[in-house]
């Protein structure tokens, strides 16, 4: 009850803002990470400059040479905590702004460099670590593990109209809607064949979906990148997928890809 | 009753196409109804995977446009429709979905695409599969024209006056048939034999079907009387201030189809929602409007990942 009057506060907060500042101060960052979440941005081409006018960007690689934030009303971080550096840059932005977005599956998630949580050190350590003396000794998490964390636009990559309709709603002062349907909603309405029917691994029934199930629409299988739906049922995922013949093993392998940090401890065990 | 050739019937269609939207099921991985530009691509061989409701309920329907405070309805007239090929639980559907968005308060969306169509059935001959139970339910005749299949040509029953009319206005690929009346009961489709399930709410057998949802949604979605929405506004970037009001499907079997201001979920558990569902097709739709929501197509069974069978498990309950 607490975080929910904490939000409403923080959206109340925002329409004052808006009405006594011009525009929202807005900062897209990025920590370790493949930066395709801050492309993801850019891809909305069309409306970019339309975006420039209602918000005031102060900070975004790639467009920007020069940082000039200072305090900041917003700010989109992308990418994950895989080293030291990404604890001193995630700390300070956390510092300078009212509101933190974790854009894309490697910040809400920690998506596949956290897969090395799975693995053995023995494993990896010698082949690149042992060389990286500053890559060393930081655990690769999801950054809501080292700050407090507002909002989450999931997806490996985050859907570039999802970005778009979070920004417009933050402008509005609006909260922004969370999505928990499954990717299967979406996948129905585009009347796509089950893979499930096809004895395929997808995961679509316990992912979250907002992503118009893009992978299927093109004939390959949900890996679950936006996360598992809040009311997730794993235990008959999972037994469904045997029951199709798929290995354990691969399952479990399959769920931890993207999200496996995210998920309960029994269930990726 | 008429009677059609089967190639007299495909000139028909072709004919047809010239000046309605002509919507039938069609083949591609799966069975869905389209709007054909040629008679070949009918598919009556099974039935439809995905439901035909989307041609009425629209899956996005643009409620209004705004400009600040000026709002406008967008005026568009649909296409004069001929659907072909609709089962005995499609067209029973179609009635339902009049029944929650005409009978009461009109919806004149949904109206507008209702009105200039005609409906032309296909009779199923036999079950179509394991999962079928429209005989335990009192499907009515509802249909212009109902095709049956003879082989190598259809007899026709004309069902209404739209239906007698458009047999007059397409008289010379119609001839008369001797037959007077045509059995219409599908063999083995009577497979749910409790026909009230009032007092089985608390019963511990929904577990059994709990227990294997993923709640996915699919059921929702490929059902033909599912009719529940939600409705959003969509901004432009341009300016803020303009935008429209959408309505899109939603389902029952998701958390968010309850969750209200506040983040409160009326139905939290599972187990809720899942009951729910088959309350509303089975119940709560009868208490309103005298007749069961659920057709008895079984593409919700058909379509669900974990082909959970609520029939069986209402048969099963002791």
């Amino acid at each position: 009850m607490g975080s929910i009057l904490a939000r409403m506060g923080l959206c109340l907060g925002m329409m004052r803002l808006r009405m006594t500042e011009d525009k929202l101060k807005v900062g897209f960052y990025n920590i370790t990470g493949c930066a395709g979440c801050l492309l993801s941005v850019i891809f909305n081409e069309d409306d970019l400059l339309h975006v420039a006018k209602i918000i005031d960007i102060k900070a975004f690689p790639f467009i920007k040479e020069k940082k000039n934030d200072g305090e900041l009303d917003v700010v989109f971080m992308e990418g994950l905590v895989a080293s030291n550096d990404d604890v001193k840059v995630l700390k300070e932005v956390r510092k300078k702004t009212k509101v933190l977005v974790a854009l894309g599956a490697c910040a809400c998630t920690g998506c596949i460099p956290a897969f090395r949580n799975f693995i053995q050190k023995e494993n990896y350590e010698r082949k690149v670590f042992l060389r990286k003396l500053e890559l060393r000794d930081q655990k690769p998490v999801p950054i809501d593990k080292h700050v407090k964390v507002e909002y989450y636009i999931p997806g490996c990559p985050p859907d570039k109209n999802e970005i778009l309709t979070f920004i417009k709603d933050i402008v509005l002062g609006k909260k922004p809607r969370g999505y928990d349907k499954p990717v299967c909603f979406e996948c129905r309405l585009n009347k796509n064949t089950c893979f499930l029917d096809k004895k395929e691994l997808c995961l679509g029934p316990i992912t979250n979906g907002n992503c118009n199930s893009v992978c299927i629409n093109g004939g390959l299988v949900c890996w679950g990148c936006r996360g598992a739906t809040p009311d997730a049922n794993f235990e008959t995922m999972i037994s469904l997928l045997k029951e199709k013949g798929i290995k354990a093993k691969d399952i479990k392998d399959r769920m931890k890809t993207f999200v496996g940090l995210k998920l309960p401890k029994e269930v990726i065990r | 009753m008429k009677a059609i050739k089967k190639e007299v019937f495909n000139r028909l269609i072709s004919s047809l196409i010239k000046s309605y939207e002509v919507i039938a099921p069609v083949k591609k991985e799966l069975v869905s109804f389209e709007v054909i530009k040629r008679p070949e691509e009918i598919y009556f061989k099974t039935n439809s995977y995905f439901p035909v409701k989307e041609f009425f309920f629209k899956k996005n329907e643009t409620l209004f446009r705004f400009n600040g405070n000026n709002v406008k309805v967008p005026v568009k007239k649909p296409k004069k429709k001929v659907l072909i090929g609709l089962r005995r639980c499609d067209l029973n559907s179609i009635l339902r979905q009049d029944m929650a968005f005409i009978d009461e308060d009109v919806d004149a969306y949904y109206k507008k695409e209702r009105e200039n169509c005609v409906l032309i059935g296909y009779h199923c001959s036999k079950v179509e599969d394991e999962y079928c139970f429209c005989g335990s339910l009192k499907l009515l005749d509802f249909f212009d024209l109902m095709l049956y299949d003879k082989g190598k040509s259809f007899l026709v029953e004309v069902g209404s006056k739209k239906g007698e009319k458009f047999v007059k206005r397409y008289k010379q690929f119609f001839k008369e048939s001797k037959v007077k009346k045509i059995d219409k009961v599908v063999k083995g489709s009577d497979r749910l034999k409790k026909k009230d399930i009032s007092s089985l709410y608390d019963h511990a057998d929904w577990e059994k079907g709990v227990k294997r949802c993923l709640s996915c949604a699919a059921c929702n979605l490929l059902c033909p009387g599912c009719y529940c929405f939600d409705i959003n506004d969509k901004v432009e970037i341009k300016d803020l201030s303009k935008g429209e009001r959408c309505r899109t499907w939603a389902a029952c079997q998701l958390r968010c189809f309850t969750r209200v201001a506040g983040e409160h979920v009326f139905r939290d558990k599972r187990e809720d929602r899942f009951k729910h569902r088959i309350y509303h097709q089975l119940q709560y739709f009868k208490e309103k409007h005298g007749v069961n929501l659920c057709t008895g197509c079984g593409r919700c069974i058909r379509g669900c990942p974990t082909r959970i069978d609520f029939v069986k498990i209402i048969n099963e309950m002791k």
